[in-house]
């Protein structure tokens, strides 16, 4: 039949194009080999017109109000707009001066003074002082507001009790502002990382007349006044952000961008593709298709780095058979994380057996939980269900996602072969297993926890008993105990120490089944600078610029001529033959043109002559 | 003529209350409430939101207000995105959707209805087949295969064209052919079915006994009838590519409004969905109010009534 | 995305002008149907396709599609693994097969879910007439207006996700087409004689719908239903690929192919494999389908052209 037959010479072609296409070959086992003979990055290089950079900021941000804040791409936005006390460094996450110029503590470490720079003003050139910052922080606190990370704020004396309501106002909270570039802050126990704190889009301020005119319209372009590097020019919803340069910024003259386009693309593929084709510079952290990993590894353009985020599955101790410790504690040592991380994630990310994550200077971390499937046989058996006999059907609970479903299943395998229990998977779209997980519908479910700051604390808080987020019915007093010992006390060092006791128990006893630590995983161009990848994935962007005046190696010089992808036709059809499939190309830029004569070249936008889809 | 039309638009009304109401529980019934997160919300502050949006009244009072409402076309803040009211968000999506649902529409009406003709015309032999399996690819393979497909070959591989993103008229291109891909079979289908039907009738014989030539035989006088079965189908096929479009949007990265009416049920936004819900349906019945009128103009044994 | 035939055209009753010794409707069809080759073919191919897949747990030699190789990964197609292997190293034919019942067993059952109501609905509203047609065909109106995935949505985001909630809510959004037609056209065969005969013997009403005017639509219902198979698995992989359709470790073509798209660029054969399946088994539907409607059509006086 004519119409079969034609689709049967069409599915030969199709996995050879592709394979040709990519510049990624697949090896017999499913890795690719090193790119040693591989294009050196990812798709097209050329630099775009003028100084703009352009991103994928994700899943379009519910808002960009600093006060509402709570995912990464709308912190990403909030940071870029308004600056706080403080801002860290990116390479180093040290904090460093923003608003403020510098600051004090008391001996106690109870009393902060913040001395704000003379002549702050706001993007309309209405003055800055340091009650812009009390109102802001009391309006995050006001219940009204209905602020999800209020918490943040909670280690200012008064503050919980004004957020949850039980103080009638806020004049006990412990801001005061003596005069206009002094901002005094009194803390109800101490807190080392208050100056990371500070650089949280939580504790950032916001512009009070704006606030107060615009109601809750104030964030839309022409409404919205900022203080950062940035303005936001035009938002169109699901499609993007353009930011503009701040003229107003304190330090104007750093900020080297003109332009700022932040995409909210959020499916992975059509973010990678957008990278590929030379429409976005960075890609950011999280858009990445885990499955092109292995491929990209060896791409200059590629950038990884240890996250602060755990991935883990947490219990519901309120049900069968999860109450008893030594179901959970079999549990645990079933699953083979170095299998998962190895196997299934291709060592995209770190295996991972502590609910707390790595690279916290000072912390006594404990031993992390392992593998050890006889032990985990033994305490089933001891818990009354030798080789899985009479354990009830339990479920895996995790939200539609690709990664999610590979685990779950994975998760799956394992305890129905090493311990002989029955496993079923449940997934649910994102509002119904939240919903299962806030009101303990569940049996094991699928959770991350993504830190605000660098400190263990932000993670073991979560699985103090009663805590919103702790969603497994889990208690324990001597973990509450030494939480809250470890908030009142002021030596660091003693502090940690309590903290890491109480991770041991939470690991000991606990209902958490750690899986994997995230990484940042980001694709950029080389002619980005000034973005470098750090543990809280934060990237400041009045340092980066566009090098107009990058050139990528003399060998690659084809790669420029044809793009990286049409190049490898021409080893099937010959260089005639993809020049003439092509639109004719501009010439690639002189070499020639660099030392000095660099600079004033790279200002004029003629060698980079980027139209719409020429290459 | 009029008082059909009156009478059709007077019908607008209790159908939109219906299926305001049928939603509008449904989305209640659904577990979850649209202020649900991975990060808790002190309990002060979620009951400041549920007084806020009235969440906190009892179910009735809750719909009386909707409806109230939604008569004067406010559809409130979207519970997900509170700077932005629905409404706004409807008219800001909307034209996108539209112009690529359009497009899709125009291609599918000029690649498939010559192909229904030809295969009409010679009947039943290779050609025939070879033109319905050709456009019949075009049911066979999920748009959420050829999206990528195209994207492949014709943005990655030959950087012609953008692989995401509505900016430019190079843009339009692979999204408008992934979406027309699927419709142009249905028209061949149906123009082929409704050309077949007329070329049979007896004053096609005349025409062709009278000397005229295949040509005008065919395209004059048998293809104003022909495409009668064509046009009833275009109303829910309007609305289709409309729906149809949100696999396109999301491959693609276009903000366009079908993919709220998915979003919204996943966050539970009420206010979105109701919003989008109302506006889809008018629209659908609206077009299929001026189909119909189109169809009685064009086929004068039909009757209004 | 309901396919529409040319509902507005009704078939006019069969005259007896034809030529030759008298033969019945069905033998007539039957012969038309035999020299239609690519229905012919279709027909085979369907048959083949069908057994392959629901035999496949006795199939010798064939691989567990659930059992997982993790340093495997994704390989091209060997001898072991004539089709490759997924991500999971799990066997892709196996899982092809597999997904073959699910998604035939979906389609089928969706079907015939939309057949019961559709056929019930129209016929009892055509044959009744007046006020109960009328209140009948408006609920049809309604629910045509209300966007129909969006519906399929919320019953799938609202209820679990199980199987049977699936088979239900694609076949529900289908009967709105079957209806109207085979209203339309009890609404002819009600006038005709052979209706009144029976009346005369006596006959109820009840057994005159459903035991002589039902038979009789069959032909228009046939096509139709064997038009919806392909539509319903369809929708089902438009499900699956926002991630409401089949629920892991169960596959349908849909989740293959919505999964395989994803890393079309890197594992091709993972889209290629699944995506060849349903796309020739929707075409072979779709011939069918079509070979069925020109065999029943009695206006077609030419034999076997």
């Amino acid at each position: 039949m004519l119409s079969c037959g034609m689709r049967r010479s069409l599915s030969w072609v199709a996995p050879v194009l592709a394979a040709v296409l990519t510049g990624c070959t697949p090896g017999g086992d499913g890795t690719v080999p090193s790119a040693a003979g591989g294009p050196r990055y990812f798709g097209s290089v050329r630099p775009p017109r003028g100084n703009v950079l352009r991103f994928n900021n994700g899943a379009e941000p519910e808002t960009i109000d600093p006060a509402l804040v709570s995912g990464q791409s709308d912190g990403r936005l909030a940071r870029a707009l308004f600056e706080g006390l403080a801002t860290c460094d990116p390479r180093t996450l040290e904090p460093r001066p923003g608003q403020a110029a510098r600051w004090e503590t008391s001996a106690d470490g109870l009393t902060w003074t913040f001395h704000l720079r003379p002549g702050l003003v706001w993007s309309d050139d209405v003055p800055l002082t340091a009650r812009d910052f009390v109102w802001s922080w009391l309006r995050v606190l006001r219940p009204a507001t209905a602020a999800r990370n209020a918490s943040l704020l909670h280690a200012i004396a008064g503050a919980e009790d004004f957020n949850r309501g039980t103080a009638p106002d806020s004049s006990r909270v412990g801001l005061s502002a003596p005069d206009d570039t002094t901002l005094v802050v009194r803390l109800a126990s101490p807190v080392p990382y208050l100056l990371q704190l500070a650089a949280y889009p939580t504790w950032l301020p916001v512009p009070r007349h704006a606030v107060e005119r615009w109601g809750e319209r104030w964030t839309r372009p022409g409404h919205l006044v900022s203080n950062g590097a940035f303005v936001l020019e035009r938002w169109r919803q699901n499609d993007r952000f353009e930011l503009a340069r701040n003229p107003r910024y304190r330090d104007a003259a750093r900020v080297r961008l003109d332009r700022v386009v932040a995409y909210s693309v959020d499916d992975l593929s059509t973010s990678s593709n957008l990278y590929q084709s030379g429409r976005l510079d960075w890609n950011t952290s999280g858009y990445v298709p885990s499955p092109f990993v292995p491929c990209l590894r060896g791409k200059a353009d590629f950038r990884s780095a240890p996250f602060q985020a755990v991935y883990f599955y947490s219990m519901n101790v309120t049900r069968r058979p999860f109450d008893d410790v030594r179901v959970r504690r079999a549990l645990n040592l079933a699953v083979d994380r170095d299998a998962i991380a190895r196997d299934l994630l291709k060592g995209t990310r770190a295996p991972w057996g502590r609910l707390t994550p790595q690279g916290y200077p000072g912390y006594p971390a404990p031993p992390a939980l392992g593998h050890d499937p006889a032990r985990a046989r033994e305490f089933l058996a001891q818990a009354g269900y030798p080789g899985g006999q009479g354990f009830p059907k339990i479920s895996i609970l995790f939200s539609t996602s690709e990664d999610h479903r590979r685990i779950a299943e994975a998760v799956q395998a394992m305890w129905t072969k090493e311990l002989g229990i029955p496993v079923e998977l449940r997934n649910m779209e994102w509002g119904s297993t939240l919903q299962a997980t806030t009101t303990l519908q569940y049996d094991v479910a699928r959770r991350s926890w993504i830190g605000d700051y660098l400190d263990p604390g932000t993670f073991l808080e979560i699985m103090r008993g009663g805590d919103g987020n702790n969603r497994t019915g889990w208690s324990d007093p001597r973990y509450d105990r030494l939480l809250l010992a470890a908030r009142n006390e002021s030596d660091p060092a003693e502090r940690l120490s309590l903290l890491g006791e109480a991770e041991s128990l939470l690991l000991a006893d606990g209902p958490v089944i750690p899986i994997y630590h995230y990484s940042t995983v980001e694709l950029v161009k080389p002619y980005v600078r000034g973005l470098w990848s750090n543990a809280l994935d934060t990237h400041p962007l009045e340092d980066v610029w566009i090098d107009h005046a990058w050139r990528p190696g003399s060998r690659l010089a084809a790669e420029r001529r044809h793009g990286p992808v049409a190049e490898r036709m021409v080893p099937l059809l010959g260089h005639r033959a993809v020049q003439a499939l092509r639109p004719p190309a501009p010439a690639p830029a002189r070499p020639a043109a660099s030392g000095p004569g660099a600079a004033a070249a790279a200002s004029t936008p003629s060698t980079a002559s980027h139209g719409p889809r020429r290459p | 003529m009029t008082r059909y039309v009156v009478r059709r638009m007077l019908l607008f009304v209790p159908t939109l209350w219906v299926i305001a109401t049928l939603t509008f529980f449904l989305m209640r019934l659904a577990p979850g409430g649209p202020f649900n997160a991975e990060r808790e919300i002190p309990q002060a502050a979620r009951a400041a939101l549920a007084q806020k949006y009235g969440l906190d009244r009892p179910l009735g009072v809750q719909y009386v207000t909707f409806l109230a409402r939604a008569a004067r076309l406010d559809f409130g803040p979207s519970y997900k995105f509170p700077a932005r009211q629905v409404r706004e968000i409807i008219l800001e999506g909307f034209p996108v959707s539209a112009e690529l649902g359009g497009w899709a529409l125009l291609v599918a009406l000029l690649a498939g209805i010559p192909l229904g003709v030809i295969a009409a015309q010679r009947q039943n032999t290779a050609a025939d087949t070879a033109v319905m399996a050709a456009a019949l690819a075009g049911i066979s393979i999920p748009s959420f295969v050829l999206g990528p497909l195209l994207v492949l070959v014709f943005s990655l591989g030959l950087y012609w064209l953008p692989p995401a993103l509505w900016e430019g008229p190079q843009s339009r291109v692979l999204p408008v052919l992934t979406l027309a891909a699927a419709y142009v079979a249905y028209v061949a289908r149906l123009t082929r079915a409704g050309m077949l039907e007329v070329l049979r009738q007896d004053f096609i014989r005349t025409a062709r006994a009278k000397g005229l030539p295949e040509r005008v035989v065919v395209l004059k006088h048998a293809l104003r009838l022909g495409l009668l079965p064509v046009l009833s189908y275009l109303g829910p096929a309007a609305a289709a590519i409309i729906m149809g479009s949100l696999v396109v949007e999301q491959v693609f990265a276009l903000p366009g409004l079908g993919r709220y009416l998915v979003y919204g049920a996943f966050n539970r936004d009420y206010t979105l969905v109701m919003g989008v819900v109302l506006f889809y349906a008018a629209f659908l019945m609206a077009l299929n109010l001026l189909v119909d009128l189109a169809y009685a103009w064009l086929d004068p044994r039909v009757e209004l009534k | 995305m309901s396919v529409s035939t040319s509902a507005a055209t009704v078939p006019a009753a069969p005259t007896s002008a034809a030529a030759g010794p008298p033969r019945s409707l069905w033998s007539d069809a039957r012969r038309r149907l035999a020299c239609n080759r690519a229905a012919v073919a279709s027909a085979g191919m369907l048959a083949f396709v069908v057994l392959a897949c629901f035999a496949a747990p006795w199939w010798p030699g064939l691989a567990d599609p659930a059992a997982q190789d993790l340093r495997l990964g994704a390989a091209l197609p060997t001898i072991t693994h004539p089709f490759g292997t997924d991500e999971l190293g799990r066997d892709l034919l196996a899982r092809v097969l597999y997904g073959g019942r699910i998604s035939l067993l979906v389609g089928l059952v969706g079907t015939l879910v939309s057949l019961l109501v559709g056929v019930s609905w129209g016929a009892v509203a055509g044959y009744a007439g007046g006020k109960l047609d009328e209140f009948m065909m408006r609920t049809v109106d309604v629910l045509y207006a209300l966007p129909n995935i969006f519906l399929v949505i919320l019953l799938m985001v609202f209820f679990s996700r199980s199987l049977l909630m699936l088979f239900v809510a694609l076949g529900l959004v289908q009967w709105l087409t079957m209806a109207r037609i085979v209203r339309g056209q009890v609404l002819t065969l009600k006038r005709q004689t052979f209706v009144e005969a029976a009346r005369a013997l006596g006959a109820g009403d009840r057994s005159i719908v459903f035991r002589h005017i039902v038979p009789n639509t069959l032909g228009p219902v046939i096509v139709y239903a064997t038009l919806t198979v392909p539509a319903v698995i369809l929708q089902e992989a438009f499900l699956s690929f926002l991630g409401l359709g089949v629920q892991p470790p169960d596959a349908s073509w849909g989740t293959l192919i919505a999964d395989g798209a994803r890393v079309m660029a890197l594992f091709p054969w993972l889209v290629v494999f699944p995506g060849l399946a349903l796309s020739l088994t929707l075409l072979a539907f779709n011939f069918m389908g079509d070979g069925l409607r020109d065999a029943l059509d009695p206006q077609d006086k030419q034999p076997g052209r």
